[in-house]
């Protein structure tokens, strides 16, 4: 096996291990329990989830008042995803090729937020003393790996470098801020169950 | 505490000679009130303080302290560390921070001092993370280790210790149902008007808040004149009427699952069918949504707000409005508990659109509406009561490009805040309740006088 093939199997055993960890992580926190409600329900748990997933996402003030960042944030991981994706086609390998035609757009426009929101952090006072070490740190690591997918569409020579720096990526994904991947849909669920059944979101309220 | 009163003060002096059995009980207490859903928060948030913007807190002052996410993870560090797997070992990488004593001052300021528990955060964080919730589970956390701050708590122990949480004896109470009983006979005209106390068998056990009794007397009439009005079967309890619940502020399940357990006896001994809870937010999101949990049980009767009564009321054709007995223009508070946080939200504007010529919506409203700042247990306490009329701004420019001359809210807390940011920013309005409001516009009906009276 050469040694790009090895890396790829690497990564593809580090893409493993870091799903096999977000689910431990999952199974940890599960034990801690589920919240038992008692009191009865003036709304349904379905509307909230409908509203968390749906108009929800972007009927709020922190859209409506920083609707570049919003629209940034989304880029960004659209980005994330992109890459992780072009990067197992590689890894696997599938064939054909990935169309790198229609990665590139994403990528690139990923990596410029992904360095802009990173720039936001460090240069807001609030939110930079908000922030943590492992903030400042996931956002460059991610946009590394974004900048690198990039050029290696340009570049195939980069291969080994994006191998590595995704293997890396990987096994950091459990460790800091990045697993709010898998957290993000777990908290918004509770949200929505908690205020479905009240009856509390917006547009679900009863009518009289 | 930059707003706390700059002498010593022995909740200071207990702040100081804290403990390593205080750190210990506190972090016990958290650890019980943690299941999945705060676990998964303190995995969830990315501290993109984007929540800023949705508390009245910052939008007045400012402050890097006052941001939900700062706030929060003051919370979510301490768990990280002392719960999470790889939290200890990571450490400040990650956010994670060890519960001590500079901790417990840093929680005591922007948890108790910087928080009405609104909720708004919680609507409007990008991850869905119950913000408030939190918030309390750590005041929670503190009050095991006898943290709160003493005004607050001094509130809560009044309640379970004198029955309610003004301090009102008895006798005090029947004597003002007893004015209050002529005051319903002169304005309906009816001598066989009736305010039951401790009647069995009636359908409603009608709870207030305290400060009614105490301070707004009228408002128990006109909650009398609209079941007078409707022909209702009601009481009132002699002894269990209190529906606030100021355990909610503290954190205290176990205080707080006391003071509704009550409300439950109440009920129970005299028969009713419904528990209906008087016009306060928090005493709604209580009874009617934390009491079950408190109390690890399911009520099998009904919990209603009275706006949710008097709707009924309406939409039955029980009770006439005419608007045009209330012709100033008037706006709409909606009280964080009871609306963002208790699903009550069109109720009183069904009643207020049949009942006032013009109603004028402030922006925003509804779920969306911001705090006056009066909850959480601001009021009462006064170390954050310049705080807490600064984070009153909001709510004061709101009213005031509303350009209605009455406020109403179907809170008391809210009710008190919007008196004294009446006064504080010079609104010129009159604060009322929204069954005053509908009270007033009642075209009682015609009633042959009951001739056993």
């Amino acid at each position: 096996m050469t040694f790009l093939g090895a890396l790829r199997v690497v990564t593809l055993a580090a893409a493993g291990f870091c799903l096999a960890a977000l689910m431990a992580l999952v199974f940890r926190t599960s034990a801690f329990g589920r919240r038992k409600y008692f009191s009865e329900p003036r709304g349904y748990a379905g509307h909230g989830l409908v509203y968390a997933f749906g108009k929800g996402m972007l009927d709020k003030e922190s859209v409506s008042r920083h609707r570049l960042t919003m629209l940034g944030g989304a880029l960004y991981h659209l980005a994330i995803f992109a890459g992780l994706g072009y990067v197992l086609w590689l890894a696997l390998p599938v064939r054909p090729a990935p169309p790198v035609w229609a990665f590139r757009p994403v990528l690139l426009v990923g990596a410029v937020v992904g360095l802009s929101l990173l720039t936001k952090r460090v240069a807001k006072p609030h939110l930079r003393r908000l922030s943590c070490p492992d903030d400042f740190f996931a956002n460059l690591f991610v946009d590394v790996f974004i900048v690198l997918a990039f050029l290696h569409t340009y570049v195939p020579a980069l291969e080994t470098a994006l191998m590595a720096v995704t293997i890396l990526l990987f096994l950091y994904i459990p460790l800091g801020k990045i697993r709010h991947c898998f957290f993000f849909f777990f908290s918004r669920i509770v949200f929505a169950l908690h205020f479905g059944r009240r009856g509390a979101l917006p547009g679900s309220a009863l009518k009289v | 505490m930059a707003n706390a009163t700059a002498a010593r003060d022995p909740y200071g002096d207990k702040l100081d000679s804290l403990t390593d059995a205080d750190i210990a009980r506190i972090l016990a207490e958290l650890r019980r009130r943690l299941k999945a859903p705060e676990i998964a928060a303190a995995h969830t948030c990315i501290r993109c303080g984007l929540c800023a913007d949705a508390c009245h807190y910052y939008l007045t002052n400012g402050d890097l302290e006052d941001i939900p996410a700062y706030k929060l993870n003051l919370v979510l560090g301490v768990i990280k560390y002392h719960f999470t797997p790889g939290g200890r070992r990571a450490g400040g990488w990650v956010g994670a921070r060890r519960l001590d004593k500079a901790m417990v001052r840093d929680w005591v300021d922007a948890l108790f001092g910087r928080c009405s528990g609104c909720g708004r955060c919680t609507m409007n964080c990008t991850s869905g993370i119950e913000i408030h919730g939190l918030i309390r589970a750590a005041r929670g956390a503190l009050a095991a280790a006898g943290l709160v701050p003493p005004e607050l708590q001094s509130t809560v122990m009044t309640a379970v210790e004198q029955g309610n949480n003004m301090g009102i004896p008895r006798d005090e109470w029947l004597e003002t149902v007893d004015w209050i009983q002529d005051e319903l006979r002169a304005e309906t005209g009816d001598p066989g008007a009736r305010i039951p106390v401790d009647e069995k068998g009636a359908r409603l056990l009608y709870t207030v808040n305290p400060r009614e009794p105490k301070f707004f007397p009228l408002s128990l009439l006109a909650a009398a004149k609209m079941f007078y009005a409707a022909g209702e079967s009601w009481t009132f309890s002699s002894d269990r009427y209190d529906v606030t619940n100021y355990g909610l502020y503290s954190g205290d399940d176990a205080h707080a699952g006391l003071l509704s357990d009550r409300l439950v006896r109440a009920r129970e001994d005299l028969g009713a069918e419904v528990l209906v809870l008087g016009e306060c937010g928090h005493g709604f999101a209580s009874n009617r949504w934390e009491a079950p949990q408190w109390l690890n049980k399911r009520f099998g009767f009904p919990v209603k707000s009275v706006l949710e009564v008097a709707a009924g009321y309406l939409r039955e054709g029980r009770i006439l409005l005419d608007p045009s007995k209330n012709k100033k223009p008037l706006t709409l508070h909606d009280p964080c508990n009871l609306v963002r946080l208790g699903g009550v939200v069109e109720e009183q504007r069904y009643l207020l659109k049949n009942a006032v010529e013009d109603f004028r919506e402030m922006s925003p409203n509804r779920q969306k509406n911001y705090c006056c700042g009066g909850g959480g247990g601001q009021l009462a306490m006064t170390r954050f009561a310049k705080r807490r009329l600064s984070a009153g701004r909001l709510k004061a420019d709101q009213i005031r490009k509303t350009g209605a001359k009455i406020v109403v809210a179907p809170c008391h807390n809210c009710i008190d805040q919007l008196i004294e940011l009446n006064k504080e920013y010079k609104l010129g309005t009159e604060v009322k309740t929204v069954i005053e409001i509908v009270a007033d516009a009642i075209v009682l009906p015609r009633r042959s006088p009951d001739p056993g009276s």
